[in-house]
């Protein structure tokens, strides 16, 4: 849980995994499963704002502008991956926007920025994919508190 | 104010039904911090003389740590006690995990059970909604389905606190389990929460921990991060966990084999940590805030024993392995794995069925007594049936489920000499004829037979340096040798006071005393930034000894003396037979007059003397 430790004591100066933008699943047996945002080449959670308050940068991450979010929780909805989350002591939208900060702490180097392509080059026997498959529908299934 | 908790404690009385929610008493913290030490405060104040360890009138305390919670490395557990039902003392137990974590989230440190349910019931705390809640319908059931009921019912995310069937049977060594597979397994404390009918705690926390230097936090915790990762026991940690210290022990001839007859085991290599890398691991698991992560998780793919789930530790390697004489690996993975599924303590099950293993094997217990059971020494089939068999009371299973020193009570016949306890609780995988340290902390540990309390390594193999540091250089080489009995007197003094602390705050024993990376100027640090508390290396020092000290008071209320601080004869006055520790005996006496000397203890009865309590704040104790 070190990421999600690091990602709240960075952005809201507390430990709370509830108001860090990586959750940490554990799923029996033996999967730890951390959730990131993927920045989606067809972002849903932009389209869903009515506020318009997700749009992308240069670089491709989408960002949430603090100013337009009333906290509707549509983009939450729309998230095919469950990355998208409400603070709940802002009432806005967190999201991962892929700074880094637990990137550079996980003491198991279990995180790193990849693309599609790289994973697979990772992964040729497909064994991460496989296990993935396997689990992706408990991983994402939205419930209280996630 | 203090940072960096929940702020409350949570009362509930089993037999109204009724919680009240109270503050956190800040002076007790600042007099003994929070865990073990704020539990050996409040237990000692409320538990009266001479109860009935399963009866109402046992207070079950469970607390977090101050720095619990936490991002200092390893910061994720939490402390049970109760009146033990084993030893029918202190009982203290600690397990990792995430539901300490969780309970803070949820704005509590500590939760305290009185009296008993008139029926099977289990505690949800959901932030501020708490109830007591109907469990008939999780009563009976082991600690995954429990889990797994209970996560149904309230979500996913909840973490759950459990007793198996061991502990609703009232097995005398059963444990309280977490997260599936942490186990708060000694003293017994899982039959106490089965007598007061409590089933389960379930935690879901969404709140969030304040610090008290959150401008400065994450440059101080990437340091400690950065020490951890850095020493060089971590790669080992990380790779093997505890499991490789099998090979270690059999090399300096410290692991009990045959109920603790030897020190050395010829299967050892098959029940060893590399043995299980090689075919059954299948990964390292770390707890809420750890960087070691010695949790193992492995599977036995097929055959009689087949499982999946949290693997044994060395503990259970030597418990349920060499000091029964099995080399039988599947079955030492599978048997541990029952006894986290009935919660259970691995320690004292296979110290119990090795009891009684030597006692068939030497013609005294007979099939007569076992129901048929072949109890020669190695037989692995009947390691697991019985494990079983105690769990749910059947048969000589029955017998055992009172432990050894109860059950050589019953049987009597001479097997009281096999009985390798002290204060009824079975000595943990330490053969100290090889490390006369560990002779020294098995009597002296206030929860009976124990390598935790004080947990003295730094004699182990190798820590010269760390002992100059820790200790100072006059004490070496003497301190670092561990066949000799000389200043082991000092350093288990010291250690216990250090182990007790670290046990209040909420760290793990790894990282603190083995290896020893941080010490009392380290958490004198994190307690700054994180609970914005002050103490001087010194006022810690002096917390760990205020609490051992009131620890001793309670066991003393029950009875306790010097005459109890007794290892078995066959420790004392047999030679080793074989290995590298042949021929040594534990020099016990000498051992404790410097211990006691060295605490302000009475050398004739082992109290504390009126100085000692008065130095310490607790003259109205004495």
């Amino acid at each position: 849980m070190v990421c999600a430790n690091v990602c709240s004591m960075y952005y809201s100066k507390v430990i709370s995994p509830e108001r860090a933008r990586v959750r940490v699943l554990r799923v029996e047996p033996a999967l730890d499963f951390p959730l990131f945002c993927r920045n989606c080449e067809d972002a849903p959670c932009i389209a869903a704002c009515p506020e318009g308050a997700l749009s992308r940068t240069s670089k491709g991450i989408i960002i949430v502008n603090n100013r337009l979010c009333k906290g509707s929780g549509e983009c939450v909805k729309a998230c095919p991956y469950n990355a998208i989350h409400i603070n709940p002591d802002t009432g806005k939208a967190i999201k991962c926007i892929q700074c880094g900060e637990c990137v550079d702490r996980c003491p198991a180097d279990a995180l790193f920025m990849t693309t599609e392509e790289d994973l697979a080059k990772k992964d040729p026997d497909e064994r991460m994919r496989n296990i993935y498959d396997r689990h992706r529908n408990i991983l994402y299934s939205k419930e209280e508190g996630i | 104010m203090i940072h960096g908790v929940g702020g409350y404690s949570l009362w509930v009385d089993l037999s109204k039904g009724s919680i009240e929610k109270k503050p956190l008493d800040e002076d007790l913290i600042r007099k003994y911090l929070l865990g073990a030490g704020y539990l050996s405060r409040v237990l000692y104040d409320m538990i009266p003389e001479g109860i009935d360890p399963l009866g109402e009138k046992n207070v079950l305390g469970i607390a977090t740590g101050l720095l619990t919670a936490s991002m200092f490395p390893q910061a994720s557990r939490h402390v049970v006690a109760a009146h033990s039902p084993l030893t029918g003392v202190w009982g203290e137990s600690h397990a990792a995990g995430f539901w300490g974590a969780e309970l803070k989230f949820a704005g509590y440190d500590a939760l305290f059970f009185t009296g008993i349910s008139k029926s099977p019931v289990y505690l949800h705390i959901k932030d501020s909604d708490v109830a007591l809640i109907d469990a008939s319908d999780l009563w009976g059931k082991d600690v995954f389905e429990t889990d797994d009921i209970i996560k149904k019912k309230h979500g996913r995310q909840c973490r759950i606190l459990s007793i198996g069937q061991a502990g609703e049977n009232m097995v005398k060594f059963a444990a309280i389990m977490n997260d599936r597979d942490r186990a708060s397994a000694r003293s017994g404390l899982g039959a106490v929460m089965g007598s007061k009918r409590l089933k389960a705690i379930s935690v879901r926390g969404t709140g969030k921990i304040d610090v008290a230097d959150s401008k400065n936090y994450l440059k101080h915790m990437d340091e400690f991060y950065r020490r951890m990762m850095a020493n060089p026991f971590t790669p080992g940690r990380i790779r093997y966990g505890t499991t490789s210290l099998v090979e270690l022990m059999q090399h300096i001839g410290r692991l009990p084999s045959y109920n603790m007859k030897q020190g050395v085991f010829d299967g050892y290599e098959k029940i060893s940590g590399e043995a299980i890398n090689e075919k059954y691991l299948v990964k390292a698991r770390a707890d809420f805030s750890c960087l070691q992560r010695c949790g193992r998780y492995t599977a036995v793919r097929r055959g009689p024993y087949a499982f999946e789930g949290g693997a044994p530790e060395f503990e259970t390697q030597s418990s349920m392995g060499s000091r029964c004489g099995n080399d039988n690996l599947e079955s030492v993975l599978y048997g541990h794995h029952l006894c986290n599924q009935y919660g259970m303590d691995t320690i004292s099950l296979g110290g119990t069925i090795s009891w009684a293993m030597e006692a068939f094997n030497e013609g005294i217990l007979t099939k007569e007594d076992t129901g048929g059971l072949d109890l020669t020494w190695g037989n692995h089939e009947t390691i697991v049936r019985l494990t079983k068999m105690i769990a749910f009371r059947e048969g000589f299973g029955d017998i055992l489920a009172e432990g050894s020193a109860r059950a050589a009570e019953i049987i009597g016949r001479g097997t009281e000499k096999f009985v390798m306890a002290v204060k009824r609780q079975e000595i943990a995988g330490q053969e100290p004829r090889a490390q006369k340290s560990m002779g020294l902390a098995a009597v002296t540990a206030a929860r009976g037979a124990d390598h935790l309390y004080a947990f003295p390594v730094l004699d182990e193999v190798g820590f010269d340096e760390d002992i100059k540091k820790r200790f100072g250089e006059k004490y070496l080489p003497e301190m670092a040798e561990r066949l000799n009995p000389k200043y082991k007197g000092i350093m288990v003094k010291q250690s216990e006071d250090f182990m007790v602390m670290i046990e209040s705050v909420g760290l793990c024993k790894y990282g603190t005393q083995i290896p020893p990376e941080f010490f009392y100027d380290d958490i004198a640090l994190a307690l700054e930034i994180h609970n914005g508390l002050k103490f001087t290396v010194k006022e810690l020092q002096e917390i760990g000894e205020r609490v051992v000290n009131l620890n001793r008071l309670y066991n003393a209320r029950c009875g306790v003396t010097r005459k109890d601080d007794r290892l078995p004869d066959r420790l004392t006055k047999e030679k080793a037979p074989l290995g590298p520790s042949a021929g040594e005996i534990v020099e016990l006496d000498q051992m404790l007059d410097e211990y006691y000397q060295e605490r302000g203890w009475d050398l004739k009865t082992g109290l504390p003397t009126r100085e000692t309590l008065a130095r310490l704040g607790l003259n109205d104790d004495a």
